[in-house]
């Protein structure tokens, strides 16, 4: 043992400008294996981890439970089965061990789809897991695998590749018909964003008011994989997201002769959501007019509910917080940035974007912060580190009085600190419990006030 | 055996203590079959004598990792930094340890903050050429932002594999930062029980942390725990002892003291066996070597062996004597009203030995009850500590008493043969199915909630609480179906993939 002084001197350091490294500190994002949870998102299907003992339960716990405490659903969290590696498979590769695993999942589990995702083990050793999964699907057992080891990428990049896996060994070539006005939409990250069920509910829910047949395909509304079926049979795809998505649409293009539309802002609010809409309508070239009888009655019972708040927008006494920060994955913090400065009318104070889009679609997202609103321009910053991140806040000049927050568990301290009101709305919201609430669409705006509000107001006194 | 401290990676505890993960019979074969009372197993399959036959199986459900132990350890230490060696993914963890840690803190009346965990975010290209200057950086980066008192660095499975020198860094960091620099070694796959997280925190803690030339404190006695409520502290105020928790939410003073304390308890064996038996090794600080301090028996036994090591004798028996007045009325009451309930202890486990005891001071049936894993001996190999044949011998034998890895897909079995009212557990991932069926569960967040005299009232009452629950799990059980194949749900024995 070695002996240790018990007084801590300081040492001499250069102290270098705080400059990016690649220290993260306070996650928010996890690793490509995270996206086992896209494939539990679908209905009756479920994954098979292959790699060491830790890992299913790390993303099952961060992601799905301390993120919303959303659960593990049917075929999700603690039922997942893991070939749970040990040193013996690290020594002699694992591919037995999975064909095990794969064989005996077969027996125990009821499931309509395995997907198999694989860790750092099996992809830094070589197994060869294609082949054991081959030998699965050539009997005609309905299982895929995607190669998603943690140094690969996060569980965005993740996500593309369990979608790409599914189509490409499931869903399978398609060459009949496209039925016109049918839609499959891409678009939150299930799971990390904290209220994607609620979410593409409200998605599905507007997009088949307006006349349109939609294919949701991850969640509650979702019909399983025989809506993943009818992937192919589909008129268009959907992008509703800044990037996220827009890798399998482009395949599916490839694959399919699909065409795609691509809308990154995710709608909230009636103006947003009213435009939303009529883009997609016009891009299905579908008859606009049950879309516009839908408008007309949604627009009716929002402006109605506005209304009534107005009285407390517009004379409640003791002050509204003014300027805002977002800190998030770019779908929900261009989305709420939109409808913050364009509906309410907040002045936009910091933006940072924290899921490290890749850098080729960086800045196509600047350019809708640059043109937030006609007569609003601002500016969003990337970065993935808590430290930096809340450097960057720390530095901001907000006025007056301290911005409303929106951002994740890890801003609760900052928040204090700044005496700012501060709502999570991110991974990680581990103060949050969410089962079906939105913060999208038109009711989900509605719901989002009542929270900007209640928080604001309840803190007053 | 002596446990090894020359050098820096531990000892998993299957090579130390020949821990089993999946077995099956009753709680008085297990204790018979294990190390205390020297016997090997009868079919042979063991040369060591102290291996019990082990049940392995082709279908398995997610695990646990000795990486995450050492994040709720080394992670909640309150002056340090923990640098977690791994691509992101492991870094998941930063989001349940933040939130444990919070509430921690909250608890203990401890100001509230968030952990600092830093990712060192391993890349494809470091899989090539190595993650040691990326580990450096982050060494530097944890300096620079909190001038921390000492850096632990986990290991991970990539950074395992690949063979980065972490204690190459580690020393090197450590000449230049001038604080303790600690490399844990905790691979996932190193380990089939995370358990040997504890081991490699505390493993660290006491090669490069605790206090080579103690100062003995007489009234000073270390509690191994995690983030309990202080209970503590109004017990050994009675004895005139003081107390030092450690290792979750510790400063580095706590645990560099550990070698000066006049003995060392814990809440759980499980989790204290490596610092209590090394502290004892290294430094001469009696363990405390009775039964954990659960129900009547557990708890007389432990304040009379900690009163007998610290010289209070007669303090520990007015104590004893006092309380046990105080809990008998109520206790008395709790009897009344759990008469006839069943219940199901499912937690790691030496913590399960003495809950199955403190349900049975409270008159509730435990026909069954599974353990995650089962040490057949503990790091003091003193029979005095073992808790399995403590448990049979003051409160009777458990008929189906499992070892089961956190299987939830073998849970359903168990739970049927024995079909409890309720179940008690810490862990995620049993509860779940439990609720599917209709039973409700007590998660004990608050490790020290059973513990001592107190205890049993609390659990007690807790176990009110949650029947009532019943009606919320009766209705959801009626509505879901489950995701196992009615194959599998007709099987009696739920370890028939295994045998």
């Amino acid at each position: 043992m070695s002996e240790k002084e018990e007084k801590v001197t300081v040492p001499q350091i250069d102290k270098p400008a705080r400059a990016k490294t690649n220290s993260i500190q306070q996650i928010r994002y996890v690793c490509s294996i995270g996206a086992m949870h896209s494939a539990s998102a679908i209905p009756r299907v479920i994954p098979i981890t292959h790699c060491g003992p830790g890992c299913a339960d790390k993303q099952f716990m961060n992601l799905a439970f301390y993120n919303g405490f959303q659960g593990g659903g049917y075929g999700g969290g603690a039922v997942v089965p893991s070939t749970n590696q040990s040193e013996n498979e690290v020594v002699f590769g694992g591919e037995d061990r999975l064909r095990e695993l794969i064989g005996s999942s077969l027996k125990i589990l009821d499931a309509d789809l395995f997907v198999v995702v694989t860790g750092c083990i099996s992809d830094l050793l070589g197994d060869d897991v294609g082949a054991v999964v081959r030998e699965f699907q050539k009997q005609d057992v309905a299982v895929v695998f995607a190669e998603t080891g943690g140094f690969r990428g996060n569980n965005f990049t993740g996500h593309e590749l369990v979608t790409r896996g599914i189509i490409d060994q499931y869903v399978g070539d398609y060459d009949g018909p496209r039925t016109p006005g049918t839609v499959n939409v891409w678009s939150l990250l299930p799971y990390h964003n904290t209220f994607w069920r609620g979410d593409l509910t409200e998605i599905k829910r507007v997009l088949e008011g307006a006349g349109l047949e939609v294919n949701i395909l991850f969640g509650p509304e979702s019909r399983g994989v025989s809506e993943w079926k009818n992937i192919p049979k589909a008129q268009f795809n959907l992008v509703l997201s800044p990037w996220l998505g827009l890798k399998t649409a482009q395949h599916l293009e490839k694959k399919y002769g699909q065409p795609f539309l691509h809308l990154p802002v995710i709608p909230i609010g009636a103006r947003e959501t009213s435009a939303f809409l009529r883009a997609v309508v016009a891009f299905a070239g579908i008859d606009p007019v049950k879309a516009e009888e839908f408008i007309i009655s949604e627009e009716g019972t929002y402006y109605n509910y506005l209304e009534n708040f107005s009285d407390f927008y517009s004379e409640y006494w003791w002050g509204l917080p003014a300027k805002f920060v977002v800190v998030g994955d770019s779908a929900y913090n261009l989305a709420l940035t939109k409808f913050l400065v364009n509906q309410l009318g907040i002045i936009p104070g910091k933006q940072i974007i924290t899921e490290n889009p890749p850098d080729e679609y960086r800045e196509a997202i600047r350019a809708q912060y640059r043109n937030i609103a006609e007569d609003v321009s601002t500016d969003v910053e990337f970065e993935e580190d808590s430290y930096r991140i809340h450097q960057l806040i720390r530095q901001a000049d907000f006025g007056q009085k301290p911005p409303i927050i929106f951002g994740t568990t890890w801003e609760r301290d900052l928040a204090k600190e700044m005496k700012s009101a501060m709502i999570e709305v991110g991974f990680p919201t581990s103060y949050e419990v969410v089962l079906s609430r939105s913060y999208i669409g038109y009711r989900g705006a509605l719901t989002l006030l009542e929270k900007i509000y209640t928080t604001a107001v309840g803190a007053s006194a | 055996m002596k446990i090894n401290f020359d050098t820096p990676v531990v000892q998993s505890r299957e090579q130390r203590l020949g821990t089993i993960i999946a077995w099956d019979g009753k709680a008085s074969e297990l204790s018979s079959q294990s190390e205390f009372a020297r016997r090997s197993c009868a079919s042979g399959c063991g040369e060591k004598g102290r291996r019990l036959c082990e049940m392995k199986g082709p279908f398995t459900q997610g695990s646990v990792c000795s990486e995450q132990m050492v994040e709720c350890q080394a992670g909640h230490v309150r002056d340090a930094v923990l640098i977690q060696h791994s691509p992101i993914g492991c870094g998941a963890g930063q989001v349940i340890y933040n939130s444990i840690y919070r509430n921690g803190l909250a608890m203990r009346n401890l100001p509230v903050e968030n952990l600092r965990l830093i990712s060192t975010n391993l890349q494809e290209e470091d899989m090539v050429f190595g993650g040691v200057d990326k580990l450096e950086q982050s060494i530097r980066d944890a300096w620079e932002r909190h001038q921390p008192k000492a850096i632990f660095i986990a290991t991970s499975c990539a950074t395992g594999i690949i063979g980065d020198d972490v204690d190459g860094s580690a020393r090197k960091m450590e000449g230049e930062l001038g604080i303790p620099v600690i490399p844990l070694h905790c691979e996932g796959f190193m380990s089939k029980h995370w358990s040997t997280g504890f081991d490699a925190t505390q493993h660290g803690i006491l090669r490069q942390i605790v206090r080579k030339n103690p100062k003995k404190q007489e009234d000073l006695v270390n509690v191994i725990n995690l983030w309990g409520t202080d209970v503590f502290t109004p017990m050994f105020n009675e004895l005139g002892l003081r107390v030092n928790y450690v290792v979750d939410l510790a400063t580095m003073e706590d645990l560099a003291q550990l070698s000066e304390a006049a003995a060392t308890v814990g809440f759980c064996h499980t989790l204290s066996s490596y610092m209590a038996a090394g502290l004892e090794q290294e430094f001469g600080v009696p363990e405390i070597k009775a039964p954990q301090p659960y129900g009547f028996a557990g708890t007389d036994a432990w304040l009379r062996e900690l009163a007998r090591v610290t010289h209070r004798e007669e303090q520990a028996e007015t104590y004893i004597a006092r309380e046990h007045t105080r809990v008998k009325p109520r206790l008395e009451e709790l009897r009344k009203l759990l008469k006839g309930k069943k219940g199901f202890v499912s937690t790691g486990s030496a913590y399960a030995h003495g809950l199955i005891a403190v349900l049975r001071e409270l008159g509730i049936e435990v026909e069954g009850s599974l353990v995650f894993h089962h040490d057949p001996i503990y790091d003091s190999q003193d029979p005095r500590q073992d808790t399995l044949s403590h448990l049979v011998d003051n409160y009777g034998d458990v008929p189906a008493f499992s070892v089961s890895n956190r299987q939830q897909y073998q849970f359903y079995g168990l739970l049927q043969r024995v079909k409890p009212d309720f179940i008690i557990i810490r862990h995620n991932g049993l509860a779940p199915l439990a609720s599917r069926l209709g039973i409700p569960a007590a998660p004990l967040g608050d490790e020290h909630h059973a513990l001592g005299y107190q205890g049993m009232i609390n659990l007690g009452e807790t176990i009110l609480e949650i029947l009532a629950h019943k009606k919320f799990h009766e209705d959801l059980a009626s509505h879901i179906k489950l995701p196992y194949k009615k194959w599998w749900l007709e099987q009696k024995d739920p370890f028939l993939l295994v045998r």
